[in-house]
């Protein structure tokens, strides 16, 4: 038996068998998310109000063309870059920030990966009640509750429009800062030590430490984590929905909240559609680009 | 007073204030819901009050109790993760493990299947479970909470099944176990905390799901996180019972959170570890 065919004779089984553990899955996927998006692409295509049903016909682009000229669309997509922007930028410094400072501290770590732990657990909508109700009310939120004791007067906190904004950005950012703190702990902890201690012996600074050893070496799990946050920002829904509803009027809105009001509360299946599409190609190109730069 | 005291009583001032500015919310929520409704309103807001459990009271045994809703949860949050579980180990070994033809573009066929915006399949399903005839019933809301469990949970298995030690397997196929034996006798045992992990996250997900919830489910199934919804959407807000209702429905997530703390660190900073040192 020469030794390509005694191969064959070890790989063939393998093979089928590994395709026969992966096939379940892959056949779910297929039935569960790409045949419901084929068929997305394909309502995004059709005129499809349930106000008025009986009345779907295809329409070709109309819905992107209507989509180009919608003002609303394209203040939801502004907001999108920017709340994602801002929530993963401040998540990262942040974060970041927090496991340096925490390494730091010789005891009680276990406190704060517990305390970490809080935010990360909780269901996005109750975060988003909870800051609503408890923190931001006029009155009697905490919040405004400080405010008004620091002397800078009590805000409509989620009614004004620009308060709104930074409100929501706010929220979104408290919730998932630990998540990097912990990633970043995990990476950092991971570092060897002996880097250090050469550079110490150097009499390099803190800051320059940081910058030419520490950041270079923790880059791959920073690119990562930029890519999960930035992945999950994009596509945030609950904890808006609970704070604003997109509101006041839409100025909270970004694509996912506008394409879930167009499609569930002003009923236009087909138009909320197309807007999901733009959703899922401007995720699809972000994350491309990240994981290319992750090379 | 040395320096270096100095720097640890400083850091842990900042540190203090993480805590606190992370456990706020939550506590908040732990005085509110043992407030009278009238104390909640009182300003300023009072810190020393004689607690009452009225709210847990009302929002457990009240006439619009949410003990069915839990229930619910409990029931689609099971469910999605029993079903993931088997479906994703299978994969995540092979994926892992052997020789697998079109081991790259499946891979990356389930990696894009986790990155598919929520709404971009909300909106196709509620016409299709419309038309079947699924909607407001359990069955479809599994369905839809395996298109983010399923590729989350083979991909966070990968990453544990590629760290287990090929020996005993490679010793039981010599010993001439099949392929199935050795899968079940030989690496499951060795994956049972990859698969504990998992199976956290995955019910995690599944109980805090709210999108998916509020769209397609109803009057006969209702997870918890949309009840919540309803007690801020009512005329005049009852906020004890509120922060009660909402301390009832986490409950869960919280106690499994602090309790399988280490796991979920852990699982969350998979790849994290991996990378680092790597330029």
């Amino acid at each position: 038996m020469s030794p390509q065919q005694r191969l064959t004779l070890v790989e063939k089984p393998e093979r089928r068998f590994a395709l026969t553990l992966v096939a379940p899955g892959v056949l779910v996927l297929a039935v569960t998310t790409t045949f419901p998006l084929v068929f997305l692409l394909w309502q995004s295509l059709q005129n499809i109000n349930l106000a008025m049903p009986g009345m779907e016909r295809f329409v070709g682009a109309d819905n992107y063309v209507r989509m180009w000229g919608d003002a609303r669309f394209w203040a939801a997509f502004a907001f999108t870059i920017i709340y994602s922007g801002v929530t993963v930028s401040l998540q990262l410094v942040i974060g970041l920030g927090m496991a340096l400072v925490i390494l730091q501290i010789p005891r009680a770590q276990w406190a704060f990966r517990m305390a970490a732990i809080l935010p990360i657990v909780l269901a996005p909508v109750v975060a988003g009640l909870f800051w609503r109700s408890l923190m931001l009310t006029p009155d009697f939120g905490i919040v405004d509750f400080a405010s008004r004791s620091l002397g800078l007067g009590s805000h409509n906190w989620l009614g004004d429009p620009t308060l709104a904004r930074v409100s929501v950005i706010a929220i979104h950012t408290w919730q998932w800062t630990p998540f990097v703190f912990l990633y970043m702990l995990a990476a950092l902890a991971a570092l060897p030590a002996d880097l250090y201690e050469a550079a110490r012996i150097d009499r390099a600074s803190a800051w320059r430490r940081f910058v030419h050893i520490t950041l270079p070496l923790i880059r791959p799990a920073i690119v990562v984590v930029v890519i999960l946050r930035i992945t999950v920002a994009l596509s945030a829904f609950a904890a808006i929905y609970a704070a604003t509803g997109g509101g006041p009027g839409t100025v909270t809105e970004i694509i996912n909240l506008y394409a879930y009001r167009v499609s569930f509360v002003e009923l236009s299946l087909g138009y909320g559609a197309a807007a999901a599409v733009v959703l899922l190609v401007l995720t699809m190109l972000v994350a491309g680009l990240l994981f290319r730069i992750r090379r | 007073m040395t320096s270096r005291r100095l720097r640890t009583l400083a850091l842990m001032a900042v540190g203090a204030c993480l805590l606190a500015i992370w456990t706020v919310p939550i506590l908040l929520a732990v005085i509110t819901s043992l407030k009278d409704e009238k104390e909640v309103l009182a300003y300023p807001p009072t810190l020393w009050f004689t607690p009452t459990l009225k709210a847990f009271d009302a929002v457990l045994f009240g006439p619009t109790n949410i003990l069915g809703d839990l229930a619910t949860s409990l029931i689609v949050a099971i469910a999605t993760t029993v079903l993931t579980i088997v479906i994703a180990v299978p994969a995540a070994y092979a994926f892992a493990r052997l020789k697998l033809p079109g081991r790259k573009p499946l891979g990356f066929y389930v990696l894009a299947t986790q990155l598919v915006p929520p709404i971009g399949l909300i909106i196709p399903y509620f016409l299709i479970l419309n038309r079947i005839g699924w909607m407001d019933s359990y069955r479809g809301l599994v369905l839809i909470y395996m298109t983010f469990s399923l590729p989350f949970a083979i991909w966070l298995l990968v990453s544990y099944f590629e760290d287990i030690p090929r020996e005993m397997e490679e010793a039981a196929l010599i010993d001439r176990a099949s392929r199935w034996q050795a899968l079940w006798h030989v690496v499951l045992p060795q994956a049972r905390g990859a698969i504990a992990v998992t199976v956290i996250f995955v019910f995690l997900n599944a109980w805090n799901e709210f999108l998916f919830a509020v769209v397609l489910g109803g009057a006969n199934v209702r997870p918890v996180t949309v009840s919540m919804y309803n007690y801020i959407n009512t005329e005049q807000t009852q906020w004890a019972q509120l922060a009660a209702a909402a301390l009832m429905a986490m409950l869960p997530v919280i106690v499994l959170g602090l309790a399988a703390q280490k796991h979920i660190v852990n699982g969350l900073t998979a790849g994290a570890v991996k990378g680092v040192g790597r330029r």
